[in-house]
């Protein structure tokens, strides 16, 4: 009954995860809208585009009752601007995620999707890899989408082929970039560290890796940490005595 | 669909959101989360588990009813509203396995306090204490009778070490900003703080990283 899965996502969970995310079909048949768990799809009338789960995109595909759309971002065109930034721009970290969704709310003012007072949307529910979505910055679940996108509808995709030299291209380079983290790890493990940028699939890969590392040194330097934290504490202690005395010699 | 949600759907301050879509992200984000957290996290208190179970309830019927007229037009909408159901049925199912799991791991540290026991579910705390009394007594009844009696308890703090068994909360998880703020986090070699943008995600400590969670400010990936 309970899950035998160690924690943090199995690579099969976040391609059920990326089945959510929102991608743009052109149908090429009629089809009512139909009442799901999620909310009522779109009425599908071809040739208007509609938005609708990659789960629901794929078995419309494979019926062959529409086509998708690509996201902007997986053109060659895009692809090699983002290659060109993580090995010749930055190459150091990873190419920036998109911006965060904005809507305009009908008075000429853009605002945030996600706004205090309302459930924050993320990845998968963010349509980023809808018609819509920017060009040059390659969101959260990019990996996965390309390659079941190349799987099932490679027809679809412009110039398949070259899309699928580039992407291996950029997952290469990526990947360097994160087997590189444990290395750094050496010079010292701080509160937080940022990974501006990094994919699903790709965290999921070196999850295990990365928290092993950090585990082994927090267990092994645990009572390093403790006699620095005792030495801060009375660094500071020491400080606020001074700080005290001072305001003392200011009164007199 | 009334009025009410058309409007709803073309008013942009509302964002265009309907409720199912939300209630769909917090299942996710919460199955996400109590896939990754180093301990079990409080159950959902806004009844959101209850409202998609009672429209899970409702679909099955539904598709029950449509599988009794075989017109071929209907035929794709079936398999598209059961394809849906499978998952999200996989996602509910996912999600109570792995609070099964911390439970069955940790009980008797689920159980000490009033506290925890409030992160459990009423059907959660009923299995806990039914399954530990069981397990005890089938301890009891095949070696721990043979103890002396002060050496027959599971829950001993004698001695400075406590025999309950807690989860690590130093582990260390991946969390992804859902606001801009500036994050800090205790490290073994440094503390430290840095400025984080939404959508960026961050290696840090459960324990640094709990308040943002539960705040909504962050969420587990």
């Amino acid at each position: 009954m309970a899950s035998p899965l160690p924690p943090g996502l199995a690579p099969s969970e976040i391609a059920f995860l990326c089945e959510m995310e929102l991608i743009t079909i052109v149908p090429r048949q009629k089809l009512e809208s139909i009442d799901l768990l999620s909310g009522t799809t779109p009425t599908l009338r071809p040739p208007r585009r509609e938005n609708v789960p990659l789960w629901l995109a794929l078995l419309l595909k494979k019926q062959r009752r529409a086509n998708i759309v690509p996201p902007p971002w997986l053109h060659p065109d895009s692809l090699q601007d983002i290659i060109h930034f993580e090995t010749k721009i930055n190459p150091e970290g990873w190419a920036p995620p998109p911006p965060p969704s904005a809507r305009a709310d009908g008075r000429g003012n853009a605002q945030r999707t996600n706004r205090p007072g309302t459930t924050p949307l993320s990845a998968p529910f963010l349509s980023s890899c809808t018609s819509d979505a920017p060009t040059g910055a390659i969101p959260y679940h990019w990996f996965e989408l390309a390659e079941m996108l190349l799987a099932h509808a490679a027809d679809d995709v412009t110039s398949s082929a070259e899309v699928r030299g580039l992407l291996r291209d950029l997952q290469e380079v990526r990947s360097a970039k994160l087997r590189a983290i444990p290395a750094q790890l050496e010079a010292g493990i701080d509160g937080v560290m940022s990974l501006r940028g990094v994919g699903a699939m790709e965290l999921a890969e070196s999850r295990g890796l990365i928290s092993g590392v950090i585990e082994g040194v927090r267990k092994i330097g645990a009572s390093a940490e403790l006699s620095r934290r005792e030495e801060e504490e009375q660094r500071g202690d020491a400080d606020m005595d001074n700080e005290a005395s001072d305001d003392d010699g200011m009164g007199f | 669909m009334d009025i009410d949600d058309i409007l709803r759907s073309v008013d942009p301050s509302t964002g265009g959101i309907p409720r199912e879509t939300t209630d769909l992200q917090i299942l996710t984000r919460l199955w996400v989360a109590e896939r990754s957290a180093p301990e079990l996290l409080a159950w959902p208190s806004d009844g959101v588990f209850e409202r998609v179970n009672n429209r899970i309830k409702a679909q099955i019927e539904k598709v029950e009813d449509m599988t009794g007229d075989m017109d071929p037009t209907t035929n794709f909408a079936l398999i598209v509203i059961q394809t849906e159901l499978e998952r999200f049925k996989f996602l509910v199912r996912s999600y109570l396995r792995a609070r099964i799991a911390k439970i069955d791991r940790h009980t008797l540290h689920y159980l000490s306090s009033s506290e925890l026991r409030s992160r459990l579910a009423p059907t959660e705390l009923a299995y806990a204490t039914r399954h530990q009394a069981l397990l005890h007594n089938h301890y009891l009844s095949s070696f721990l009778n043979a103890f002396p009696p002060q050496l027959q308890n599971l829950n001993d703090t004698a001695g400075g070490v406590s025999m309950i068994d807690a989860p690590d909360l130093d582990t260390a998880v991946f969390v992804r900003m859902l606001t801009d703020k500036e994050v800090s986090g205790r490290g073994s070699d440094r503390d430290n703080s840095l400025n984080a943008a939404e959508g960026d995600v961050l290696i840090m400590r459960w324990e640094s990283a709990r308040d943002m969670v539960t705040q909504g400010e962050a969420e587990l990936v």
